[in-house]
């Protein structure tokens, strides 16, 4: 009761120094909030691409497809387990909205199969998923339900047409039959069809000038690979590629080391912001180093009635802990608040880029308390060290 | 056994770079249990070095201060601490109550340092009527005058049953009416409780109130004068 009257005493003191503390913590938690959420989405996409091989046309990924007739050869390469095709093209072609930090919106077709092989998981929400050889149907991931607020039994138009599109874009409707849950990994931004869906979407991304030239019953983006139990990967791409002509395998470590951006970003954010940490913890020791001189002739009393130097120390660390932990709760249920904010707001433009965890919670609070600790543990070793006979002197 | 005994007691300050100042210049003397003793003299004469050594807040540069037959001269900076935290307490001219407390909580205050015992609450209240400030127990400093700020700390002083208050210039800052007042608690606390008292004061007429004077000059005993004060005449024993 007395640490906190004390701090009460003090209004415009206490105020500033806890408003560091929480302009520190909610920059962390913001920034904290980012980097968990590419965490995430490392995590996610590590755990799917390292899982298989990703095989595309010679041509690389700009062709945008690769003929199904490569799946056999593919298959008889020895180590494989099985070749599957993989559709995905942009659910928002022609955009002129760019996504730096989330997950562009993607119409894919995942072979039923994958679940037996992929490490990535994604369980339903809501509704089922797609029946075999049915056309119209979509599964959507969380984010993308949310951003265009539909529900299971609701139509959606797919691709989404955009603002500035051509006279000649076409889009067909899908009845959402399943939602997904959240992941905060790819799947959450991706719309699921069928084959020949995917198939028919592809074709009519193509350019006009050969798309008609095409069959699209043979068409994906690209090949997925899955190895037997024990295989290297990244020797069965260099077999693959050395085996099967007019493809280009890609390694997994190589696929998965591309990730790492958004999460270099990350890591620069949160140095930054907790630099602006430091600033509160600097705050602090002078609240604390300036209390401890005000309050000298309270130090003395209270060692005339035979307070121990550890007394005083753990008095004033007290007061330096409270204050660091007051801050932090406040900077973070900002911070955590505006993350939502924003994210709210950033949901049309799918900038959907904060996730608040409990690892993220217990670390910016255990922060803000060693902070407190930390920024004390000066102030009061000095308190400790006053000498009360020149202190009870004192006018 | 005296409940105060000092020998040959030294103590220097440091002033400057080269200059040794002697606050207590050789003192030897000794208070017996029970009184209710005077230190007077100018500033400057040494009256709270001396208290402060024999508070233990400040070590002698030699010489020896005994409470109660033990040499804290010998102690350890802790022992100091926790010797003085049972057996001595303390009253001083500034108001000394913490104002985010009540009356009844700095009373209290010395309760937090020391060994966790029961009935301390009933103690402080029990103190705090003895020096009539019953109706006040939940009144914080702000709330108080000067001479009820004063009774508190002198019942904060006996919170622990001290063997020794030493007060220095506790009525310093009140005025002649509340002095006597003052003074006339202490006695009273002295005489029923057996606790030693030594205040500290440059007032000749608040010194003469009491068993006995010690005076102070430059460091060192310059005078020390046992009185007793009968009703309505006060004579000299030595």
């Amino acid at each position: 009761m007395e640490i906190l009257h004390n701090i009460a005493q003090r209004r415009l003191r206490s105020t500033l120094t806890i408003g560091g503390i929480v302009v520190g913590v909610l920059a962390l938690t913001l920034t904290g909030a980012m980097a968990e959420h590419f965490h995430a989405q490392f995590e996610g996409g590590d755990a799917y691409f390292r899982s298989n091989i990703q095989v595309a046309d010679d041509a690389g990924s700009y062709a945008g497809v690769i003929s199904l007739s490569k799946i056999d050869p593919i298959q008889k390469v020895p180590g494989v387990a099985v070749a599957l095709p993989s559709i995905g093209l942009p659910a928002r072609p022609g955009s002129a909205t760019s996504v730096p930090l989330g997950a562009p919106d993607t119409i894919a077709y995942a072979d039923p199969r994958e679940r037996d092989h992929s490490r990535l998981k994604a369980a339903l929400a809501d509704g089922r998923q797609l029946q075999p050889n049915r056309q119209g149907e979509v599964v959507l991931g969380h984010d993308l339900a949310n951003e265009y607020g539909v529900k299971v039994g609701d139509r959606l138009d797919l691709p989404i047409r955009p603002q500035n599109a051509n006279p000649d874009f076409v889009n067909h409707p899908f009845k959402v039959v399943g939602i997904l849950k959240k992941t905060n990994t790819l799947p959450d931004a991706t719309a699921s069809v069928g084959l020949l869906d995917a198939q028919m979407l592809l074709q009519e991304s193509l350019p006009a000038s050969f798309r008609d030239r095409l069959d699209p019953s043979s068409l994906a983006s690209r090949i997925t690979v899955y190895g037997k139990p024990g295989v290297d990967l990244d020797m069965l791409a260099d077999r693959i590629n050395a085996t099967v002509p007019g493809v280009t395998a890609t390694r997994p470590t190589d696929f998965v080391n591309n990730f790492d951006q958004g999460a270099r970003f990350a890591a620069i954010a949160v140095g930054t912001a907790l630099l602006a940490l430091l600033f509160g913890a600097i705050l602090l020791i002078n609240t604390m180093v300036v209390a401890v001189i005000e309050r000298q002739g309270e130090i003395a009393l209270k060692m005339t009635f035979g307070a121990q130097p550890w007394h005083i120390v753990a008095e004033y660390l007290l007061e330096a802990t409270i204050i660091g932990l007051v801050g932090g709760l406040i900077g973070f249920a900002a911070g955590a608040g505006l993350a939502a904010l924003l994210d709210l707001a950033g949901r049309t433009v799918n900038m959907d880029v904060f996730l608040i965890t409990d690892r993220l919670a217990k670390i910016t609070l255990g922060l803000s308390l060693a902070l407190g600790v930390g920024a004390g543990m000066i102030p009061s070793l000095r308190a400790a060290r006053l000498d009360p006979d020149r202190a009870l002197r004192a006018p | 056994m005296a409940a105060v005994e000092v020998r040959d007691l030294i103590r220097k300050y440091r002033q400057g770079e080269d200059n040794m100042v002697r606050a207590l210049d050789g003192v030897t003397l000794s208070i017996d249990t029970g009184e209710f003793v005077s230190l007077v003299g100018r500033s400057g004469s040494g009256k709270t070095t001396f208290l402060h050594c024999v508070g233990l807040l400040l070590r002698p540069t030699t010489g020896q201060v005994l409470i109660d037959g033990v040499d804290t001269t010998a102690l350890t900076d802790g022992q100091r601490a926790d010797f003085r935290g049972r057996r001595i307490g303390f009253v001083f001219r500034h108001q000394s109550l913490l104002p985010t407390l009540t009356a009844l909580q700095n009373v209290m205050l010395p309760l937090r340092y020391g060994p966790i015992g029961t009935g301390g609450k009933k103690r402080a209240r029990e103190l705090l009527d003895l020096v009539g400030l019953g109706d006040l127990v939940n009144h914080r400093p702000g709330q108080l005058t000067v001479a009820e700020s004063q009774r508190v700390a002198i019942a904060r002083a006996l919170i622990k049953a001290p063997a020794l208050v030493v007060a220095d210039e506790p009525t310093g800052e009140v005025d002649n009416e509340t002095s006597d007042e003052l003074l006339f608690l202490m006695q009273q606390l002295n005489r029923t409780s057996g606790v030693t008292f030594i205040i500290a004061t440059h007032d000749i007429d608040v010194a003469t109130c009491m068993d006995r004077v010690i005076r102070l000059s430059d460091g060192q005993v310059g005078a020390d004068e046992r009185l007793r004060v009968e009703r309505g005449r006060r004579s000299s024993i030595r």
